[in-house]
Parts: C-alpha cells; sequence; structure tokens
C-alpha cells in the first residue's frame, strides 16, 4: 500500500482521491469546492486544460450542442407556441431562461467537489424513490403520471432516477470493486435497485424509462467490475423473453400496448391512428427531410402536425430542416462529446470519478440513440428527451448540472503534459 | 488488491494502469457499443426513413399538409337568338364540413344539430357525417342568402361555445335559373345537382358551358387553417362560355301559345310537337313539345299524372314516376318517329316533278281506290276524286292519284330521293336523342310498299327530318342541317363559335322548288283554313293525317291519329318553315286540316308580322284588313268627316255640336278598310248604345252587312275567305255598346277535308 502512495505524492497533486484509500477523516480534509491552484493558472489556452482547470473541448462541445439545440428548439416549436401560446417566442425566452441557469448550475457544479457525491449518493437514491413514489399519488394528465409539478418547473422522477442510479452505482462499485465479482455485490444490488425502479416506471407508465434505467443499471455495473458472465446470462435471458414472447404473439400486443409502438404507418383502427398520431407524423418529418432537408426554418410538420415538436420529437423536425446530413453532423458532435467525456473521465484520479464521468457521459449518448430510435419508430412512444435540443427546464438545468460534475472531474484528470 | 496488467518497467506507469486495465477495456467496448452500435444504429435508421422510405412519407405528409379546395365555375348563360337570357346561373353557396377538426361527441353532436336545423336536413344522417375522419364532406349543396346567413352565424356560435367553428365551411357555388320556366323546355334542358347537363342544350352544350372548376391548393396546418408562409397555389375558375341560340323566345312562346291551346281544344293524349325553322339557313326559330315541365323543378310531374302514380303499388312507384319524368323531358320533335301521311306528298310530288314524270297536264283518275299487287287501296274519299290534274291531285290529296305517282318515279328513284331528302341520316341537329328513321330495308321494299310509301305511311321519320325536307322543298332544293345553337361566345363576349348554315346537298332544282312552292301556295289558297291560309301572306303547305299503325288504342277513334300540317311562307320567297303535329287527338277530330292547320294559322298570323314578313293583300282579302283609325277629335265636323272619307272610312255623326269631342273606335284601333267611325259632337250623344246583335254562322260578307246595319265595326279573325262562317265573336250577342265598337269575329272552315 505504501508504494501506491508514494507512487501518487509522486505525481504531485495536491488531492489525491482513491477509494480505495477513502475515508471519512479524509473527506473531512476536504474543500468544499476544488480552486484551481494560483500556481497553476494558465499562460496560455491549450486544447488541454492545464492542471485544476475544466476540460475545454468539453465545455466547448457541449456548448456547441446548447447553441444548436436551442436554434433548432426555436424553429421547432415557433409554430406550436404561436398556436398555443399565442407568442412564438414563449419556450424560446423560457428555454433561454433554464439555459442561463443551467449554465450557472454547471459552473457552480463544475467547482463542487464532486466526491461529496460519493457519500450522499445512496441518500440521492432514496430522494429519487421518493420522487417515483410521489408522482404515482398525484394525479396524473390523460392517464400518465411522469411529472410532479412544481408551479413553472415540472420534474421528471426518472431524470432524477437516472441520476440517481448512475451516482449510486458508482458510489457502489468504486465502495466494493474488490467485490464487484461477487453475485451479491454487483448482480443482487443491480437487479433490486432496477426492478423496485422498473416497476414503479411502469406504474406511471414510462417504458422508455424503464429502457434507460436498465442500460444504465447494466452499464454501470459491467464498468464497475461485474463478471461478463452475469451480463451474457442476463442478455440471454432478456432475448429468451422477447424470444417467446415473439413467438407467441404476445410481442406485437406489448408493442401495440406500447403506445402503438411500431404500428405508426398501418391504419387498424381509429383509436390506434389517433394513438400513433405523434409518431407517425415524426416519421412524416424525417421523410421529408431527405438528403438535405427544406431548410432551416421551412419544415410542414411542425404546423401542429408534430404535437410538442420542441419536446422528445423535436430531432424530426431538425431531419425535416436539415436533412440526413444535418442530422448525421449533429450526431457526430454528440459522439464528439461521448469520446471526450469518457476519455476525460478516464483520467480521473479515483474509481468514483471515472465511474460517475462515464455513466453520465455514457448516458447522454444512450439517451440521444434511444431519442432517434423512439421518433423513427423503433421504441415505444415515451419520452425519452433529446439532451441539448428538447425544450424542458428540469431536464436541461439537470443535464447541465451533470455536465457540470463531469467538468468537475475534469479538473483532476487534467495533468499537464510537459 | 488485483493487478491484471502486464509488467511495466515503471512502477508509476504500472500504478497508474494497472487497476484500471479492467476498466479501460470495458469503457472501449462501452464507447463501441454506444458510438459504433448505437450511433450507428440510429444513423442508419434515419438513412432508412429519409433516403429509402423518404419519397413515401413525403408524400403522405404532403397529402394531409395541402388542402385542395375547388371552386365552381360560373356556367355559361343560354340566350335566345334576341339575347334574351333563357337560362342563366346565380351565386349561391354550399356548405361542406371538415368533421376530421371535430374532437368529441359533443361538438359532432352541436354541429349536427345546427346543421340539421338550418338546412332542413335529417339529424341522424348529418350526425353520421359528423362521425367520417375526412376534411371535406358535403353536406348541402345550393343553399341561397337566407340560409347562407344563419349558417355564417352558426359557425360563430361553434367556435365561441364548442371551439370548432373551423369544422363548418361555406363555399361558393351556382344555381341554374330558367327565367321563362317551361318556355322551350325540350330544347334548354335542365342541369343536374352538380351543375351538370342532363337534357338539350345544356347536356350538349354541356363542355362549353360547364367552364373549368377551379382549385386552391393551400399548406394548411393540422387545424386546417394556412400555414403563414407562401404554399399557395391557385388555377382560377375558367367560367363557361355562353350559348345564343337560334330560338327567338317571341316565336318560341306564340308557338307555345297555340299549341297548348290546341292540345286542350283537341284534346290531345300524347302531346304536340311544332318546330318553326328558318328555310334558308336551317336555324330553328322555334321547337316546342307540348306539354313540356318547368326547368326550375324538372323533377315534378303534372299533379294528374302523380296522382295516378301514387295510386300505383309502392314498389311499381319508382320506376314508373322515372319513366313518367323521361317521357316528360323528351323531346319528341326530335326523339320520336311517326309516319308523315299525307304532308309528305310534298316530297313525292317534288321527286316526280323533279324526275320530269308528271308535268301540269299529266293527268291522274281516282275511282276512291287503287289496286296494287291485288291489294286494294282506299282514298279518304271514298266516292273518289275522278280525273285531276297534277296540281288538284295535290289539293285533292289523293292517294291513288299518288300512288301513281310514286309508281311513275319508281322504286329505286323514291328511294334515292327519299335518302337526297335526308330521311334515311338524322339530320345532325345539335341536341341529345335524335332518333333514326324507319324505312324499308334495301330490296325489302315491295310495290305495296312503294304504293303506301307514295302518300307518306307504313315508314316512320322524325318531326324535325320532314321539316327539314319541308325546307329543302321551299328553299330551292338544299337540305339543311338544322341547328339551334348560333353562336358560343366566351365570358368575356369573345365569340368563340360561329355556326354557319351547313348545306348537305342540293335534292331538286330551284326550278322544281318554284313550281312545288306555286301548287303548295295555291293548295291553301283554295282550301282557305283547311289547309292553312293566312290572309296577307302567301303560304304554302300540306296536311297530313296518319293512322299509328300497330299503336294501342288511346283516343275514342277506332284508330290512333296523328293530325299534322307541314307548310311554310311565304311562298313566293320561303322564309319560315313549320311543322305542327298532334299525337292523338280524341277531341272528335283527328284531321290535320282540322286539328293542325288552325293552329298553324293562328301561329304564323302572329309570326309572320313579328318577323316583318311584307303581307301581299289580294283585293277581296283588303276587304278585311284592319287598319287604325285616325284622330278626328277636336276638329270641326266637316273637317272630321272629310278626313275620315280620306282614310277609308264611312262616319256617322252623333249630337248637335259644332266640334268633335270624341270618337269610337278610338285613335289608332284597329277597324277593317271602310269601317264606320262615329264621331260625337256633345255629351248628351254619347250615351246612345246599340245592342249587339248575333254574328255566328255567317259569312263573311253576311257580318258586314249585319255590323253595318246596327253601325258597329268588325275585325275579322281566323282566315277570311269566301268559304268560312263565323263560329266565335268577342262581345256577346245582347251586350250594350257605343254604335262604332270594334267586334272581333272569328271565322272557320267549314268545308271538307282533304286528306
Amino acid at each position: 500500500m505504501a508504494p501506491r502512495k508514494k507512487m501518487i505524492l509522486k505525481a504531485d497533486i495536491n488531492r489525491i482521491y482513491d477509494d480505495e484509500y477513502y475515508s471519512e477523516q479524509k473527506i473531512k480534509q476536504e474543500k468544499f469546492f476544488v480552486r484551481p491552484s494560483r500556481q497553476r493558472k494558465m499562460k496560455k489556452t491549450k486544447w488541454f486544460s492545464i492542471g485544476m482547470g475544466i476540460d475545454l473541448p468539453f465545455c466547448i462541445i457541449i456548448l456547441i450542442l446548447l447553441t444548436i439545440g436551442t436554434i433548432m428548439m426555436f424553429s421547432a416549436s415557433y409554430a406550436f407556441s404561436y398556436y398555443t401560446q399565442g407568442d412564438s417566442y414563449y419556450y424560446l425566452i423560457r428555454q433561454l431562461i433554464f439555459i442561463v441557469i443551467g449554465l450557472l448550475g454547471m459552473l457552480v457544479m463544475s467547482f463542487f467537489n464532486y466526491n461529496k457525491f460519493h457519500r450522499i449518493a445512496p441518500v440521492i437514491l432514496g430522494v429519487a424513490y421518493v420522487s417515483l413514489l410521489l408522482v404515482l399519488v398525484l394525479p396524473g394528465t390523460n392517464g400518465v403520471k411522469r411529472w410532479i409539478p412544481l408551479g413553472i418547473f415540472n420534474i421528471q422522477p426518472s431524470e432524477i432516477a437516472k441520476f440517481a442510479i448512475i451516482l449510486f452505482f458508482a458510489h457502489w462499485a468504486s465502495k466494493y470493486y474488490n467485490k464487484m465479482q461477487i453475485v451479491r455485490y454487483s448482480v443482487v444490488p443491480g437487479v433490486i435497485v432496477f426492478g423496485t425502479t422498473a416497476i414503479l416506471l411502469f406504474l406511471e407508465p414510462h417504458y422508455s424509462g424503464i429502457v434507460i434505467i436498465g442500460i444504465l443499471t447494466v452499464l454501470m455495473l459491467y464498468i464497475g467490475g461485474m463478471k461478463t458472465k452475469y451480463l451474457a446470462i442476463g442478455f440471454v435471458l432478456l432475448v429468451a423473453i422477447v424470444g417467446i414472447l415473439a413467438v407467441t404473439g404476445g410481442l406485437s400486443y406489448a408493442m401495440s400496448r406500447m403506445d402503438g409502438w411500431g404500428q405508426a404507418l398501418v391504419y387498424t383502427d381509429e383509436e390506434m391512428w389517433q394513438t400513433t398520431w405523434q409518431t407517425r407524423n415524426s416519421l412524416y418529418a424525417i421523410g421529408s427531410g431527405g438528403l438535405w432537408g427544406l431548410g432551416l426554418g421551412q419544415s410542414r410538420q411542425k404546423y401542429l402536425y408534430l404535437p410538442e415538436p420542441q419536446n422528445d420529437f423535436i430531432f424530426a423536425i431538425v431531419v425535416e430542416e436539415l436533412g440526413l446530413i444535418g442530422a448525421a453532423m449533429i450526431l457526430l458532435i454528440f459522439a464528439l462529446l461521448v469520446w471526450r467525456g469518457i476519455t476525460l473521465s478516464l483520467r480521473a484520479k479515483d474509481k468514483f470519478g471515472k465511474l460517475l464521468g462515464i455513466g453520465l457521459t455514457s448516458q447522454i449518448g444512450i439517451q440521444v440513440v434511444l431519442n432517434i430510435l423512439v421518433i423513427t419508430d423503433w421504441l415505444p412512444n415515451t419520452g425519452i428527451s433529446l439532451p441539448f435540443f428538447s425544450y424542458g427546464g428540469s431536464s436541461l438545468i439537470m443535464l447541465l448540472m451533470q455536465m457540470g460534475i463531469v467538468l468537475s472531474i475534469s479538473r483532476t484528470a487534467n495533468i499537464e503534459r510537459q | 488488491m488485483e493487478n491484471n496488467g502486464r509488467p511495466r518497467n515503471s512502477a508509476r506507469k504500472r500504478a497508474a494502469k494497472g487497476p484500471n486495465q479492467r476498466l479501460r477495456q470495458r469503457t472501449a467496448i462501452l464507447i463501441i457499443l454506444i458510438l459504433l452500435i448505437g450511433f450507428g444504429a440510429a444513423i442508419t435508421r434515419l438513412a432508412y426513413l429519409t433516403l429509402i422510405q423518404g419519397n413515401a412519407l413525403q408524400e403522405d405528409a404532403v397529402d394531409q399538409q395541402l388542402k385542395d379546395t375547388t371552386i365552381s365555375a360560373k356556367r355559361g348563360t343560354i340566350y335566345d337568338a334576341n339575347g334574351k337570357v333563357l337560362a342563366e346561373s346565380a351565386s349561391v353557396w354550399q356548405v361542406v364540413m371538415a368533421p376530421a377538426y371535430l374532437k368529441d361527441d359533443k361538438q359532432r353532436k352541436a354541429v349536427a344539430q345546427g346543421l340539421s336545423e338550418i338546412l332542413e336536413l335529417d339529424y341522424d344522417n348529418v350526425y353520421e357525417k359528423t362521425q367520417q375522419n375526412s376534411y371535406y364532406v358535403v353536406v348541402k349543396r345550393k343553399i341561397e342568402t337566407e340560409a347562407r346567413d344563419k349558417i355564417l352565424k352558426f359557425i360563430d356560435t361553434l367556435q365561441k361555445d364548442y371551439d370548432c367553428g373551423n369544422a363548418v365551411e361555406l363555399l361558393d357555388d351556382y344555381k341554374r335559373y330558367y327565367p321563362q320556366d317551361d318556355l322551350a323546355s325540350c330544347v334548354i334542358g335542365f342541369t343536374g345537382s352538380d351543375d351538370q347537363g342532363l337534357e338539350g342544350v345544356e347536356y350538349k352544350y354541356d363542355e362549353y358551358l360547364a367552364g373549368t372548376p377551379g382549385r386552391i391548393i393551400t399548406a394548411k396546418n393540422a387545424t386546417g387553417t394556412d400555414m403563414p408562409f407562401q404554399y399557395e397555389q391557385n388555377v382560377d375558375a375558367e367560367n363557361g362560355n355562353n350559348i345564343y341560340l337560334t330560338i327567338d323566345e317571341t316565336v318560341q312562346s306564340i308557338c307555345e301559345k297555340y299549341m297548348k291551346q290546341g292540345i286542350v281544344d283537341n284534346n290531345v293524349l300524347n302531346r304536340g310537337v311544332c318546330i318553326a325553322m328558318d328555310v334558308n339557313t336551317g336555324a330553328i326559330l322555334a321547337m316546342v313539345t307540348v306539354d313540356g315541365y318547368n326547368l326550375n323543378d324538372p323533377y315534378t310531374l303534372p299533379k294528374e299524372q302523380q296522382k295516378k302514380i301514387d295510386a300505383l303499388p309502392k314498389d311499381k312507384q319508382s320506376a314508373a314516376e322515372s319513366e313518367a319524368l323521361s317521357a316528360m323531358w323528351r323531346n319528341k320533335a326530335i326523339t320520336d318517329t311517326y309516319m308523315p301521311g299525307s304532308v309528305f306528298k310534298m316530297c313525292t310530288a317534288s321527286m316526280a316533278l323533279e324526275e320530269g314524270k308528271v308535268n301540269d297536264s299529266s293527268t291522274f283518275v281516282c275511282g276512291g281506290s287503287f289496286v296494287v299487287s291485288d291489294k286494294t287501296i282506299h282514298c279518304h274519299a271514298l266516292q273518289g276524286h275522278g280525273t285531276q290534274n297534277f296540281v288538284q291531285a295535290i289539293c285533292n290529296s289523293c292517294n291513288p292519284a299518288f300512288i301513281q305517282i310514286g309508281q311513275l318515279v319508281g322504286m329505286n328513284k323514291f328511294c334515292q330521293y327519299y335518302q337526297g331528302f335526308g330521311f334515311a341520316d338524322k339530320t345532325g341537329i345539335d341536341l341529345p336523342g335524335e332518333a333514326e328513321d324507319s324505312f324499308w330495308k334495301e330490296g325489302t321494299m315491295t310495290d305495296v310498299d312503294l304504293a303506301v310509301a307514295s302518300f307518306g305511311q307504313n315508314f316512320s321519320i322524325t318531326p324535325i327530318q320532314m321539316v327539314t325536307a319541308c325546307s329543302a322543298v321551299a328553299n330551292g332544293g338544299y337540305v339543311l342541317q338544322p341547328y339551334v345553337v348560333s353562336k358560343i361566345t366566351d365570358s368575356d363576349g369573345n365569340v368563340i363559335k360561329n355556326v354557319e348554315k351547313n348545306i348537305k346537298r342540293q335534292v331538286i332544282s330551284k326550278e322544281t322548288s318554284d313550281k312545288m312552292n306555286e301548287i303548295l301556295a295555291y293548295n291553301t289558297a283554295t282550301a282557305g283554313s283547311t289547309a292553312g291560309y293566312v290572309a296577307g301572306y302567301k303560304v304554302a303547305g300540306k296536311t297530313g293525317t296518319s293512322e299509328k299503325i300497330g299503336s294501342k288504342v288511346q283516343s275514342v277513334f277506332s284508330e290512333d291519329y296523328i293530325a299534322s300540317f307541314c307548310g311554310y311562307a311565304p311562298a313566293d320567297d320561303p322564309q319560315i318553315a313549320m311543322l305542327i303535329f298532334f299525337d292523338t287527338p280524341s277531341g272528335g277530330a283527328y284531321y290535320g286540316s282540322q286539328v293542325s292547320a288552325p293552329v298553324f294559322i293562328n301561329i304564323m298570323t302572329e309570326v309572320l308580322p313579328y318577323l316583318e314578313v311584307k303581307t301581299e293583300y289580294t283585293d277581296s282579302e283588303l276587304e278585311y284588313v284592319d287598319v287604325s283609325a285616325g284622330d278626328y277629335v277636336g276638329l270641326s265636323v266637316s273637317e272630321a268627316e272629310s278626313a275620315a272619307q280620306n282614310d277609308g272610312f264611312t262616319t256617322t255623326v252623333k249630337g248637335e255640336g259644332d266640334k268633335v269631342i270624341s270618337q269610337i273606335p278610338s285613335v289608332s284601333s284597329k277597324i277593317p278598310t271602310g269601317g264606320n267611325i262615329v264621331l260625337y259632337t256633345d255629351d248628351n250623344s254619347k250615351s246612345e248604345t246599340v245592342t249587339v246583335p248575333n254574328l255566328i254562322g255567317y259569312s263573311a260578307s253576311e257580318v258586314n252587312s249585319v255590323a253595318s246595319e246596327y253601325g258597329l265595326n268588325i275585325s275579322f279573325a281566323g282566315a277570311a275567305s269566301s268559304d268560312v262562317i263565323s263560329s266565335a265573336q268577342d262581345i256577346a250577342e245582347g251586350t250594350s255598346v257605343s254604335p262604332g265598337t270594334v267586334i272581333t269575329v272569328t271565322f272557320s272552315s267549314a268545308s271538307t277535308f282533304n286528306d
């Protein structure tokens, strides 16, 4: 043990957070906020942030996505906004306010010592459960209970749950990293946390939430060190269940039950035709876009055909206006973000930081992929927003704060290269 | 503590990488999963939808984004020859619904309730329409201003109370009006609910009249209002062309008036036809089928007929009704065939003359019947006409004589001329439903057939063919194509089609034609009213009475007959040809001379002056010609007397004053030449009256002498010639009137009927 500590000292880093030496005492010694050392102040701008600075490329990618996302959100929303709110700028102005709050939150979080989360991770998971239960008690809209109204904000408990689960498993896996091979420490908590969350989400119902939580759980357990064998068993089980359902015909029933999943273009009955309205119009929008798109602002489907085009289905309008080319370029930027986020997280000085950073960044990538699969009718239409694009106060602020946490991790990850 | 990393030289490196080896590997796999597989799947799916499914999806999208609204084109106007409107379209509206915008049953019920009340429709029916998932459902067409205002208010209410004002919409529409109601109904025809022509000119010229409906293609948002960007394509509606008929409204209404009278007088069971044709162009001046129907209400049968149908068993009613309707709509002048009878003799005579087979000195013997191939054919005069020359044979309408004339012409020539006169082909008149003749097929005609065909029996032609042939006889032998449309103009008045006369062929020479004019004019002049004599005009004509062989007996007679008359005027310069026929008269008379000739005279008496055909009175006629009384009031008695005598009147002075204070007949009244004018010189004298005597049952000269005895004036109506007897007077016997009053006395023939 000693040589390792010595080695770290050699590295000449002010603070050391290594999970294997994690102790209550050390946390007490830590300052609440991390500040860049004055000595390490950057003399000139470099692609890589130096010392305790934030990771500039990651930050720039976030700002680029935010800019494009806001422009597209405005384009997608202004007709809907005009017809429903009487003001084309209604959603833009609100989104801009959320962005300001979110960026402040991101900045604050980037200075916040993310290790504080290590300790309170179970507490946050608890908060997530409470909110998931609370939302079921509250009256929903149209039989769907996904939102907790808080005046100007609506909070989506599944957003909290996603963060809480990443956080919890980052905490868990870093705490029991050596024991993650044991079923009791990996599969069991995974099944318990995912199972309970999934049941609560099923009651909302929020099927895509279940999918995303499931993926995040598996992802966290996987990078947390769970044996690949269990993963394989789980995968085989999943395939078997889907296979049985497909053979017995239960799959298409289940799919149709899930908001007319996969039925958007097939007219069966009036009710289903109405249910799949949004997905169908999303497909119409995407199809209309073609390779080059109709041009920025030229979407026709946003004229009330695609309901709430500023939310989950915003990317359909993006494709309609910017075409496959534009969509691919935006996806490329997302890919860069994910790549950068994961690689910088790998440089974090402790396991918790690594796992948390990878989890939070991956979540964005997963959400982008799932969102596109939803709007293209490969997944049931159930509330997966597109990060940086979709309108929404709580999710955007939360997203930017999570990015702030990644930036905070990046401060510890950057080593001045000589 | 595990360390799966490979041994490193540097402890620092080992320390940095060692414990994280697994994490790095797994992260790499994670990146592959998310970025390659996840993003790859997303891009693939998007590429599939945009590039492969793109066109199909875009089509569907455009389908829902574009709303195609049809703008009705205004149907062209139909004018008569003088520009009088016979049919025109006026703006009305149609109520359409976009039930797809209705979100719940409350809205549907409100819409159905309101619409069914305002438009007087069945609630359930409208409610059913509100449940369709469509953006265009026609609720009611052709609503007028009153209903339209109510609908507009209703739309406001819907918007306010139910937030679905966009579900009901008013679109422009047009309604066809026929200002003359039933005038020329069988020629004009009417339109259906989609403004499409169904009968007559409306049908035949539908493509000209209809115009081209316009379209507005607009991009609409999902609630049906226009999108805020320019995405609109307008195709203006092109209004229909206007059509000018050759039909003259005045001539047409004169013809209809007397034809209706003829139907009533003779209790005609199977309608009547009157066609007036310009003999030099083929233009139809009037085409009457009586009784017609009201073009503004073409689906209503006459009451009596409706009653008969209502009395039928329920299951037969609708069939009977549609049959009755189509019979009512039939233009008998061109869609029905009949046997022309003696009228056809003008054609037989023409061909014989043209072929040089007869001349003025040819004689024909009639013994009351004639035997052809062992078959005895009777003449209408059973005692026989004896020996007649050619002209007499025509005037007598002698069947045996015409059998002989037919034999002189020969079967081949007869058939050639039959074709030459245009009986074998449709005339090509620009009206729908023209029927074909029914004649013996080539080689099947026998001598007996030829014999009866010579006087117009046993073959059927259409009335329009007959009048066309008659025009050819009159106009120098030119067979014309009859037409009812003279001109078509576009909505701005530019002429797009001008119909010129179309001469098909010359069938007889000018000389033959002139000769026929002379003979037929002689026929009318000698036979008087029974042959269509019209005072002041040289009229040529021929009567006809044909048996409806094989027809079910409808009339009171042993057979059903068609009483017809075909003639033209003036005989020396023919201008108008006219065929009149009544199908199955049953009012006591059935001869063409009894039934149709008087109608012909009445019509011609009004039509010829209207057409400004010059009068040519013979001396004997002049006696009965009415002239206008002059103005003698204010003159001294002696001045007035001399003035009246100068004008050709006799005078009677009443009272003791020096000056004329009033006169009877008054200024401009029509009185016969040589009539008596009573001049009053004081007020007392005006109270003097005379009692009107009986003037019925006298000859013209007798009426004149009685009238002058009483100091009354007589105006002669009907055919005034030597052999007529007065049949009516307009002021009844025993009425007290002032001396000099004009009494109209109608004369009709008492002589035998020559056909």
